[in-house]
């Protein structure tokens, strides 16, 4: 059990992997010619975490999807861990985007497509924790929490295209078919930092399953010695 | 803008991934040792009460 819960390996890999990418986009990745100038560097965590948070609310959705169809309760404790660390990653993206819309296009926030999306994004999955909050039978919150999250998750490709499909707002789009739109440097500084992120999420997650799954021993232990 | 006044806000926002990251590790690493503790204790006592069960 404690070997699932500390998943030590991963957080090692991710980190050395979010060290190189950090330090691959100041030391070796050009400054960005355009407006954004060095502020630009917040790229290179930013869009990562934004990409993980995303990542998370997906593997939440298809968490919903088994648990409806297996009731099984495992999959509901996957979808509550992947919901709270896209809550985590969104809560991060949010914070450093506003630094770097001030930075880069003097205002904290806009209201334009991506940044309004993702903000319903954080509020649709705020709502998920209150939803479960408010029911107190285990089977039904998990299954309300399901349908929710099924629900919920709508507005995840819509944010993702936001950019691609409503190209009025400020907020650029990267990386498309036609390429990333960035110098090779750049890229490679972005693409490790993306690899080391999605390990942190899958460390993370390995590690609050064991938490969820400890919790649910020792409620378990409890209601065997009736207290 | 400078690279003096990009550097504030560069400086600004990885601290906060940083700082956020890691309390949310030790949290959660905190968060694992209690409940080891407790699921340790949990199962001594479910032992002690099964033994004395026993012993009637």
């Amino acid at each position: 059990m404690k070997q699932l819960v500390s998943a030590p390996m991963l957080f090692v890999g991710a980190g050395i992997f979010l060290i190189v990418g950090l330090l691959l986009a100041f030391l070796y990745a050009p400054i960005d010619a355009s407006t954004m100038g060095y502020s630009q560097k917040i790229f290179f965590y930013h869009a990562p975490i934004a990409e993980t948070a995303l990542v998370a609310f997906g593997v939440a959705f298809v968490a919903a999807i088994l648990y409806l169809r297996s009731q099984d309760p495992k999959w509901d404790r996957l979808g509550v861990v992947c919901v709270r660390l896209g809550l985590l990653f969104s809560a991060l993206v949010m914070a450093t985007g506003m630094i770097w819309g001030k930075a880069a296009w003097g205002t904290w926030w806009d209201w334009e497509p991506r940044l309004t999306t993702f903000l319903l994004v954080c509020f649709l999955y705020v709502a998920y924790f209150v939803l479960r909050s408010v029911v107190e039978e285990e089977e039904r919150r998990a299954t309300f929490a399901a349908v929710f999250a099924i629900i919920a998750f709508i507005d995840v490709p819509i944010t993702f295209f936001a950019t691609r499909f409503l190209p009025a707002g400020m907020h650029p789009t990267v990386i498309t078919t036609s390429g990333t739109g960035m110098p090779g440097s750049m890229f490679v500084s972005f693409f490790i930092s993306m690899i080391g992120m999605t390990l942190l999420l899958v460390a993370l997650i390995r590690r609050d399953l064991g938490v969820e799954e400890l919790k649910d021993r020792v409620a378990d232990l409890k209601n065997s010695i009736g207290g | 803008m400078t690279i003096e006044e990009g550097a504030k806000f560069v400086a600004a926002a990885y601290a906060i991934i940083l700082a956020v990251l890691v309390l949310y590790y030790f949290l959660s690493a905190r968060r694992v040792n209690a409940l080891t503790r407790d699921v340790t204790l949990l199962e001594q006592e479910v032992r002690r009460r099964q033994g004395e069960a026993g012993g009637e």
